[in-house]
Parts: structure tokens; sequence; C-alpha cells
């Protein structure tokens, strides 16, 4: 059996008295598209440097397939690409000297590739990186990572600054890369981005792993919302098992259930339901379940509500 | 767990009732006046020394005379310091020996600090948050020089503070007027140059730019002062270049203080200058035209060696012409230098017996400056890698299949080979020089001396490696410091008896004093083994820390 694309054991990692990250295990198995998602400061970009070897871990260690990140790390790296969320490029460099010069460093370029990714992405190569936009460079960085069809592909925060059009682009590009069998793994803040691509779901918090899991996984854990309206009165649901956050509107009920949604639509059954509907979290409702109210209470102090 | 809490104020007033109109002129007197002060307290503390030395030193009327006998009339010493103008006399020692010297270091202040506070401040885009609010691009830089000249305030008062306590000494006894006189023209120095950086600023692209537009406004003067006070016939050139106006101030030794008009009016025109040009461009732009689109990939670079080479291009050819020119000068100023050195002193006897000409006398004490110049170009590299690093630029390299120890390793020998190639350059310029005037120099031995005094700049270079991977944001403290060092152990080591473990520490003491001596290769060897040591250690070290940046 060949080696995980990305394997962390128990990495972590300490800048002083801040633990950034702290004891992180993570697979990311070949072909897989593994998204992780995070509030700022939550650790991704640490473990992404932890596992580019920029960074030394204060504990544990990670391999890229297979390869040690300290001790290997030119090999791993002849394995995969990384764009990072902010490009700092060679000002006085050209768009295609910057692109033959990284595509030397890496060794391998699919050149054709290259050129469909540049009409792709409308980027103009012969512009200095000095003259062009944030988000125009980083189009650059994004066609430098991806021309290399390198195995894995390590994407911090890959879209920042770009529009809607060449996110959708980028889409198409991951989607692709998938089909190759390449692995990805993207952090990101764009939700309907990670739920779109990705295959698994890394939540971090405070440096730690909180949730790993597929889209269905993580619903599971999270609520379903139902919505049902009625023939005359609203029943009084409160006991059923499973149910919280009731809001009555009316002759509209709306309610959450975890676990079985059975014992609330049983009393439904007999309660003269007009219209029923109900619908998953999406990620995005998953995300707020997660993070919305500490988040809340850190930004804006416990004394305040 | 630690998060930074709102201070719950923010959300309704102004951070504070200043108007912003001054912000930038705070920001920039803050760092200038902290910095102008420091450098002022060094002056100070440098002019304070020389004075106490040369009144414990030569007490006597008759070692006095002796002095005067040697450099009095040296055409080639009054090159490179300024002419010798009553060294009979505490004032007018001290005098020639800090005048020119400090004005050189002021005006590097000067350079240094408004590229840092305009240009740099720009390239880090913390002007942008500014200026996109209700200050104007004008005001900026207006604002901006206001601070810096707070500065320059700071640099004139410490210095002055010092050299007024010190010559209250009944030994030293330079009187309160000269002190304050000596002090203004220094800074008054330090002022011309702040304000040539900040044109320079606006003419460029980046900071590096305007610094190396600045650093050959700085060159030049320098130069045509030395043709000026080199007993041509020329002195009027010292008219012409900011260097000379400080030195015509003869602050210490018969004050002139109507010297100051052209000082004062330089600033103000290049300060005008300034703001109307800050006024004219887009920000993050220069004045200068910048092509912004290549048709065609050009040649360089496709390998990360190629692109150091590419980066550090422009640099490195200032650098070398500067070397080239200095060489030259040096060359051939050495025949009527060295005549003076054999004419009138009783060392003659003793350097005919060695078998070495007056040239060559001249120029091993010449020399010493070739040597702080290939340090500045070794100190320049060792920051430009950290530069690369702090940046972020290093990491489109290491995130790729190129490991940590080839990126150092290639820095360092391209470094070695600029350090190796300047020394040569150094030589063979100086000997060019000299052969035209029919000076007594033979190229071999101008060919060490050359590569003699890469010597102590490789060991700078070592160690700023060590320090890169040891205390990468420390570099550029670091590398300062021990340039520093050698050279304060140097110049004061040579007036001073002083203990000889502190004179050993100094690279340019342990570097002899060639072409007049023969070059000590052991004791290079030593040096170039510790440079190899230190930069040894650093890769193995670089490699097992954190990439960091700013």
């Amino acid at each position: 059996m060949s080696a995980p694309a990305i394997a962390a054991f128990d990495l972590a990692k300490n800048f002083g008295d801040t633990h950034a990250l702290q004891g992180l295990d993570l697979q990311v198995e070949e072909g897989q598209i593994v998204g992780c998602l995070g509030p700022n400061g939550a650790g991704k970009t640490t473990m992404i440097r932890l596992l580019l070897g920029l960074l030394v871990p204060s504990r544990g260690r990670a391999e890229i397939f297979g390869l040690d990140t300290r001790r290997q790390t030119v090999a791993a790296h002849r394995r995969l690409a990384y764009v990072p969320g902010e490009a700092n490029l060679w000002p006085s460099l050209s768009g295609a000297e910057t692109l033959r010069l990284l595509g030397n460093v890496h060794g391998q370029v699919d050149l054709t590739y290259q050129a469909e990714l540049i009409e792709r992405f409308n980027l103009d190569t012969t512009k200095r990186v000095r003259a062009l936009s944030k988000g125009n460079r980083q189009k650059l960085i994004l066609v430098a990572a991806l021309m290399t069809r390198a195995e894995l592909l390590i994407l911090d925060e890959p879209t920042s600054g770009l529009d809607p059009l060449m996110e959708q682009a980028f889409r198409q590009c991951i989607l692709e890369a998938k089909e190759r069998g390449q692995s990805v793994l993207l952090s990101s803040h764009i939700l309907s981005e990670v739920e779109a691509l990705c295959d698994r779901i890394a939540i971090l918090r405070s440096g730690a792993l909180v949730e790993m899991g597929t889209m269905a996984q993580l619903r599971h854990l999270s609520a379903l919302t139902v919505e049902a309206t009625f023939e005359v009165d609203v029943p009084d649901v409160a006991k059923v098992p499973g149910v919280s956050m009731i809001e009555v509107q009316g002759r509209t009920l709306r309610c959450q259930v975890r676990g079985s949604i059975e014992p609330l639509l049983a009393m439904l059954a007999h309660s003269g339901v007009q219209e029923l509907l109900s619908h998953e979290p999406s990620l995005e409702e998953l995300f707020l379940s997660h993070y919305g109210a500490p988040l809340v209470e850190a930004t804006h102090g416990p004394d305040e509500k | 767990m630690a998060r930074t809490k709102n201070s719950p104020e923010v959300d309704a007033t102004p951070v504070t009732s200043n108007s912003p109109s001054t912000v930038i002129a705070r920001l920039s007197a803050r760092t200038s006046v902290r910095a102008g002060v420091g450098w002022g307290l060094v002056f100070g503390f440098y002019v304070a020394t020389q004075a106490l030395t040369y009144a414990t030193t030569y007490k006597t009327a008759a070692s006095r005379h002796i002095l005067v006998q040697e450099f009095g009339n040296n055409a080639g010493i009054s090159a490179l310091v300024g002419p010798a103008i009553r060294i009979d006399t505490v004032p007018g020692f001290t005098s020639w020996k800090c005048l020119t010297v400090l004005a050189i270091m002021g005006a590097v202040w000067g350079i240094l600090t408004s590229t840092k506070l305009t240009r740099g401040e720009e390239d880090a885009g913390r002007w942008e948050l500014l200026l996109a609010g209700r200050v104007t691009r004008r005001s900026a830089a207006q604002q901006a020089l206001v601070g810096m000249s707070a500065g320059a305030l700071g640099l004139f008062v410490s210095t002055a503070l010092i050299i007024t306590a010190v010559g209250h000494s009944s030994k030293v006894n330079i009187g309160v007027s000269s002190a304050l006189c000596f002090s203004l023209a220094v800074a008054g120095g330090a002022l011309m140059f702040l304000v040539i950086g900040a044109l320079c600023a606006q003419l460029s692209t980046s900071r590096r730019q305007a610094i190396s537009f600045a650093s050959a406004v700085l060159g030049v003067s320098y130069a045509i002062r030395m043709v000026a006070d080199s007993g041509s016939g020329l002195s009027w050139l010292r008219w012409i270049t900011p260097l000379g106006w400080i030195e015509e101030m003869r602050p210490l030794t018969s004050p002139r203080l109507w010297v100051l008009a052209p000082v004062a009016a330089l600033v103000a025109v290049l300060g005008a200058g300034t703001i109307l040009l800050a006024g004219r461009r887009d920000v993050g732009a220069g004045t200068l035209p910048d092509r912004s689109t290549l048709s065609s990939v050009r040649r360089l670079p496709t390998s990360p060696w190629g692109l150091a080479v590419y980066l550090s291009r422009g640099t490195l050819l200032a650098w070398g012409g500067s070397i080239v020119a200095y060489g030259l000068l040096l060359g051939s100023i050495a025949k009527s230098g060295g005549k003076m050195i054999t004419a009138s002193s009783s060392l003659r006897n003793d350097f005919a017996r060695l078998g070495i000409s007056g040239a060559e006398a001249y120029l091993s004490v010449a020399y010493l400056l070739m040597a702080v110049v290939l340090s500045f170009v070794a100190v320049g590299q060792v920051n430009a890698a950290r530069k690369e690093e702090s940046g972020g630029l290093l990491e489109n390299l290491l995130v790729r299949p190129f490991s940590r120890v080839s990126w150092l390793t290639q820095r360092i020998a391209l470094a070695t080979a600029v350090l190796a190639l300047g020394g040569v350059l150094a030589g063979l310029s100086t000997w060019v020089g000299a052969a035209r005037e029919h000076a007594d120099v033979p190229l071999s031995s101008m060919f060490d001396a050359g590569l003699n005094v890469a010597v102590p700049a490789l060991l700078i270079f070592g160690v700023g490696v060590l320090a890169l991977a040891v205390v990468p944001r420390m570099v550029s403290v670091v590398t300062y410091a021990v340039l520093v060092w050698f050279l304060l152990v140097e110049i004061l080591g040579s007036v001073v008896t002083a203990n000889h473990w502190i004179l050993d520490l100094s690279g340019y003491h342990q570097m002899a004093a060639a072409p007049a001596v023969a070059v000590n290769w052991s004791a290079n060897a030593v040096m170039i083994a510790l440079a190899v040591g230190a930069a040894g250690l650093g890769v193995l070290r670089f490699n097992r820390r954190d990439v960091k940046g700013e």
C-alpha cells in the first residue's frame, strides 16, 4: 500500500508561550481533497508551514508520501506544489520570467497545461510583478503551482483576492486535479468553495483538530432544521426528545432536531400539519454552530448582551 | 487563553485628539530623534577620545612640532581626511582627525534615515493607510522632512553636549562656541544628506534604489573633495561639494558661520523639490520612468544562482565602480602623498632601509579605507540574504525542491566571489592609477594588497552568516557592530597604546599594512579559517530553525 499524501503525528508548534498547534494527527489519503477550516489564528497556516518544513516542530513529525518533512525535505517537495495566501514575488521580474524561474526550480512543468492555465486565468505574463494587482499576483502563483501537476497540492487560502470568475476557474482546475488522482489540502475561509470541492473536512480550533469527516458525517453531528405550518394551533413540542431552538410565529413552527427525527414526526402526524419542510445544515451553519457563540463572546467581552 | 481585548473607548472617540496633519511628522520624529541622539553620542565620544588622547600623548611643543612636520603638508593624507590645519593645537588636531570622518558618518545616517522613513515606509505599505485618510502625498513628504529634521537636531544636541563638556577640561580647552559650531557642521552635513536621500526616495521606485542614488551622490562629493584637498591647485573644487562646505566651516580652528548659507540653501531647495515631486507621482511608483511591461523574456534568471546574481547586479556594479574609482584616485595621488611622508619624516631612513617607496607607505595607510569599503560590501551581502528571507521571497524557493543549505551556500559563494573580485579590482585599479603617475608600486604587491583588504571583510561576512542563522532579526545590528568595532579599535588603537588583546580582536589590526609590509598570510589564514568556521556553523544552524519574517 502506498503511503498517504500527508500524515501528521502529534504535530505541535509553540511560539514562546503561544501554542499555535497542539498535537495534531491528520491523514490525507492519495487522491483525496481535504478542506481545512477554522477561525483566524486556529493554526491552519502554522500546520501548513510545518508540513512544508519551513517551521521546525516543537513536538511530533509529519510525512509527505512517507517522506519526513524535516529530513527529506527536498524529496518531499518534488512531489508537491504550494500556493500561499499572499504572493511575495520578485517585483522586477515579469510574469513569464517568474513562471520560468519557479518552473526550473521545481524541475518539472507541463508546458501545454501552463499555456492553458495562463489562458484560463486570463493572465498577462509580460507585465512586471510590481505592476500587477494583488489578484493578478495570486493568479500568477496559482499557475506556478498548478503547472507542475504535482501529486499533492497544498493550498493556503489560494483564492484570496480573486474575482468570482477566476474563483470558478480555480474550482475547475481543482476538480480536474482530483480526476487525475492528485491529492489536495485546501485551507480556506470560503465555505462554499470547501463544500463544493472537498471529500473530507478538518476543523481546527485553537491549534487542535476538533472535527474531521465527510460532509455527511459532519452533518450528522449537527442538527436538522424543521419548519412546519399547522392548520390550527402549533402544538407544544418542547418535551419531544432531541428538539431545541423552538420558534413560533403565528401558525408556523421552526425548530432544530438532533438525533432521530422519529419522535417529532410521530407527534406532528397527529397535529394537523399543513406544510412540512426540513433541510440539512449547510457548511456555513455547521461552521457557525461550532464557532458562533464563543467567537461572539471573545470579541465583544462577556459583559455585553 | 491569551486574547487581546479591545479597549472600550475605541469605538466611540478618536484615538487621540492630535491633528491628523502631524501624524507622520510625529512618527518620523520619534524614530529619527532616537537614532540621531544615539549617533550623536557616539560622535561626541569619538571627538572626546581624539581630543583627550592628543592632549595626553603630545604634551610638549616639540612633540607637536614633529607631528606638524610629518603631516602638516602631506597631500595624500589631506586628500583622505582633509587638510591638517594647526595640528599643533588640540582643536586643530581634533578637527583634522574627526571632521571629515564624522561628516561622512553623518551623511550615511542621513541617507539611511530619510530613505527608511519615506520610501521604506511607503514600500512597506504603511503610508497607504495614512494617505487613504486626510493626509495628502505632499503633506506626508513635508511632515516626514520636518520630523527627520528633529532627528538631525537631536544629533546636534547630543554631539554638542559631549564636546562642550570635554572642551571645559583645561587640557583640551575647546570653547563653547567652537564646540557648537563643530556640532553644527556635522549635523548640517547629516541634514544635507538627509534631504538628498529624501529627494532620491522620490525619484526611485524602491528604498534600495534610493540608497544607491544617494550613496552615489555621497561618493562623488567625497571624490571631488579628495581632489580639492590633494594639493593639486584645485582647492576651489571644495565649494562645489557639500562635504567641502563642512570643511570650509573650519569649526574648531577659525569658525566661519556664513558657510552655513550654501548648506541652508541646498536643504531648502532639495526639500522643496522633494515635496513637489511627492505630489506629482503615484504612490508606490518613482518619478523616473520604469518599464512595467517586458515584451520578451530576458536571459536572466533561470536558476536560484542566476536570480541571486541578477538581483544583486545593480548594487554590485555600483560597489565595483566605487572601488575602481577610489583605487584609481588613491593610486594617482600615492606618489605625492608618499613624497610628503618620506621628505619630511624621520621614517624616511626606515622606509629606505626596508626598500619601501613613499607611494607604498602612503597606500598602506590609505588602504584601511579600502578595507572598510569592502567590509560594507560584505555587510550588504548578509543583509540582502536576510531581507530575501524576511520579505517572504526565499519561501518561493524553499517550498520547492531547493534546500536551505543550497540557498545559503550559494549566497556564501556569491559573496566570497564578490569580495575576492572587489579586492582584485581594488589592487589593479590602484596600480593603474599609480603607474600613470609613474609611482614606484609593483603590480604584484598591489595585487596582494587588494586581496589582503578583502580578508577582514570575509570575516565580517562569516560572522554575519552565523548571526543570520542564530539571531536572524539582529543580523544588521551584529554585522554593523563588528565593522564599527574593527574600525574603532584600529583608529583608536593606533593612537592609544591599548591592551594587545583588544587590538587583536580587530580584523583590521590583524591585517598587515600592505603594500608597505608584506601580506601576513598566516594571520589572514586564521581570519579566513574563522570566517569559514562561522559560516559553516551558520549553514548547519540555519537548517534547524524556523524561516522567519520581519
